[in-house]
C-alpha cells in the first residue's frame, strides 16, 4: 500500500500524470494478480481488462486508498465473473469443473509451498480451498481489504466474512501441519 | 492468553485471535502454534511485492492510460459519472426539479394564457381561437355586447377619438355603414403589426346584432383556420371571401 503519499498520487494521476498512475498500478497489480489466479483461470486477460476500466473511471473517482482498492477489486470481480459466463457459453462446460477443486493431494501442494515458500506455490495451496474461502483469504490478507470491503464484494455479512476467513486459515494451517513438516 | 491484543469473543474459538493476528498481518507471539508461523511467512509472501512477470502489462496499461488522459480523453471522462451510485444517487433530485420547474412554467403560461383569453386583452384572432376551444370571451369586434367606451381604454384612443357618441363614425373616413352591419367605435385604432391592442369594439346598426367577424389587421389568417360560418354570414371556406367588409379600408376589398 502506499500509504499518505496515496491522495497526491491519485490526484496528479487524475490529472493526467502517467507516471502516478504507473505507480498506483505497480502497487496493486502484484495482489490484483493473485486474487484473479484464484478466482479465474484467465487472470492476466482480466486484469487488463480492470485497469482498462479504472482508467476510463479514474477522474470520477473519490475516496481513500482503501476506498480505491476496494473499488478496483470490486471492478475485477465483476470482470471475472463476466469472463466465467462467457467461458461457459463458448465451451459448454458446466461452471463447477472450472471452479477451484479441492486438490486430494493437498498435503503435496503443502509440501511445495513450505519447501519453496513462493508466490506461485501458495497461490497453489489456497487453491485448494473453496472457492468462497479461497476468495476471502485473498481480499482481506493479499488486497488488504477491510472485512466490510470483502463482505461487500462477495455479498455476505461482515461476520461472515470473519468466520468464512477463520475456516480458511484453520485449514491452511491443518494442510501445513499434515505435510509433515515440522520444526 | 496474556499479551494478546486481539482477545477474542466470548465462547469463541481459542485460536480466533492468533487468525486475527495473521489476517491483520501481526507478528505472532513466539509460543504460537508451529503451523501458524508458517502459515504466517506463506501469506506475508503472497502479500509481498511483485515478482518477474506479474509487471509485464504496465506497458499497455499506460498507453490506454495516455489515450484517456488526452484532452478529449479527460473532458469525456470526466463528463461521466465515475461513481455512478453517487452521482445517480444525486441526479435524482434534480431531475425532478427540473421536471417540476418545466411543469410549473408550462401551468402557469397555460393559465395566464386563458386568464387573458377571459379578460379579451389576446388579439381577435387568438380571442376567437379561444372562444371557441375553452369558450372565452368572443373577440369585442364579434360581440354585440361590447360598446366602444365601455372596452376601450381612453387614453390610447384619446388622440383619434373624434367623439365618444357610440355610432358615430371613426375619424379615418369610412363609406356610411349597411343596415345590419357593423361599424368600429369612434375609438377604434387599427392595430399595427407587431402591437397588440384590444380588439375594436362594434356598435350595432339598425338594431340588428351582428354574428362575429374577424377583425382586419391587415396580416393574413393562419391557412388552416377559417372562420366558423355563423361569425361570417357565409359558408365557411378557406378561400370564401366575407363580403360583409366593415373595415375595407384595411383589407383593400371595396364593400358591396
Amino acid at each position: 500500500m502506499i500509504g499518505a503519499a496515496f491522495s497526491v498520487t491519485l490526484a496528479s494521476a487524475q490529472g493526467g500524470d502517467e507516471n502516478a498512475f504507473a505507480c498506483l498500478f505497480r502497487d496493486i497489480q502484484p495482489a490484483l494478480l493473485r486474487y484473479l489466479h484464484v478466482i479465474t483461470p484467465e487472470a492476466e486477460d482480466v486484469a487488463g481488462e480492470t485497469w482498462l476500466q479504472v482508467v476510463k473511471g479514474l477522474p470520477g473517482f473519490r475516496g481513500g486508498e482503501e476506498a480505491f482498492r476496494a473499488w478496483l477489486f470490486t471492478i475485477a470481480r465483476h470482470r471475472a465473473v463476466d469472463a466465467g459466463r462467457s467461458r461457459s457459453r463458448r465451451t459448454d462446460v458446466p461452471l463447477a469443473v472450472t471452479e477451484a477443486v479441492e486438490d486430494p493431494a493437498g498435503p503435496d501442494a503443502a509440501e511445495l509451498a513450505l519447501e519453496a515458500i513462493t508466490t506461485r506455490s501458495v497461490v497453489a495451496l489456497i487453491k485448494t480451498l473453496p472457492r468462497e474461502h479461497a476468495e476471502i483469504i485473498m481480499l482481506r490478507v493479499v488486497a488488504g481489504l477491510e472485512a466490510a470491503d470483502v463482505a461487500r464484494i462477495v455479498g455476505k455479512t461482515p461476520g461472515a466474512v470473519r468466520v468464512t476467513a477463520h475456516r480458511a486459515l484453520r485449514r491452511l494451517a491443518e494442510l501445513v501441519e499434515r505435510a509433515g513438516v515440522t520444526h | 492468553m496474556p499479551g494478546f491484543p486481539f482477545p477474542g469473543r466470548p465462547g469463541g474459538e481459542p485460536d480466533e485471535p492468533l487468525l486475527d493476528m495473521i489476517i491483520a498481518r501481526r507478528v505472532l507471539p513466539p509460543d504460537a502454534p508451529q503451523p501458524m508461523h508458517d502459515l504466517v511467512s506463506m501469506l506475508a509472501a503472497l502479500a509481498g511485492p511483485a515478482e518477474s512477470g506479474e509487471l509485464a502489462g504496465e506497458a499497455a496499461v499506460r498507453a490506454a492510460f495516455s489515450r484517456a488522459a488526452s484532452p478529449a480523453g479527460i473532458s469525456a471522462a470526466a463528463r461521466r459519472p465515475g461513481r455512478r451510485r453517487r452521482t445517480r444517487r444525486f441526479r435524482g433530485p434534480a431531475r425532478s426539479r427540473a421536471r417540476l420547474a418545466t411543469a410549473l412554467v408550462v401551468a402557469v403560461a397555460g393559465l395566464g394564457s386563458v386568464f387573458a383569453a377571459y379578460i379579451d386583452v389576446l388579439p381577435s384572432p387568438i380571442q376567437q381561437l379561444a372562444h371557441v376551444t375553452v369558450a372565452a370571451p368572443a373577440p369585442p369586434s364579434s360581440s354585440p355586447r361590447h360598446t366602444g367606451a365601455a372596452r376601450t381604454p381612453p387614453d390610447r384612443h384619446a388622440a383619434n377619438q373624434p367623439s365618444s357618441q357610440p355610432g358615430s363614425r371613426p375619424q379615418h373616413s369610412s363609406p356610411a355603414p349597411l343596415p345590419g352591419t357593423l361599424t368600429p367605435s369612434p375609438s377604434f385604432k387599427p392595430e399595427s403589426p407587431g402591437r397588440r391592442s384590444p380588439g375594436p369594439s362594434c356598435t350595432p346598426v339598425g338594431g340588428h346584432s351582428p354574428s362575429p367577424q374577424p377583425k382586419p389587421t391587415g396580416r393574413p389568417s393562419p391557412p388552416s383556420w377559417s372562420p366558423p360560418a355563423h361569425c361570417t354570414g357565409l359558408p365557411a371556406g378557406p378561400s370564401s371571401v366575407p363580403t360583409l367588409n366593415p373595415y375595407p379600408h384595411l383589407s383593400g376589398i371595396p364593400r358591396d
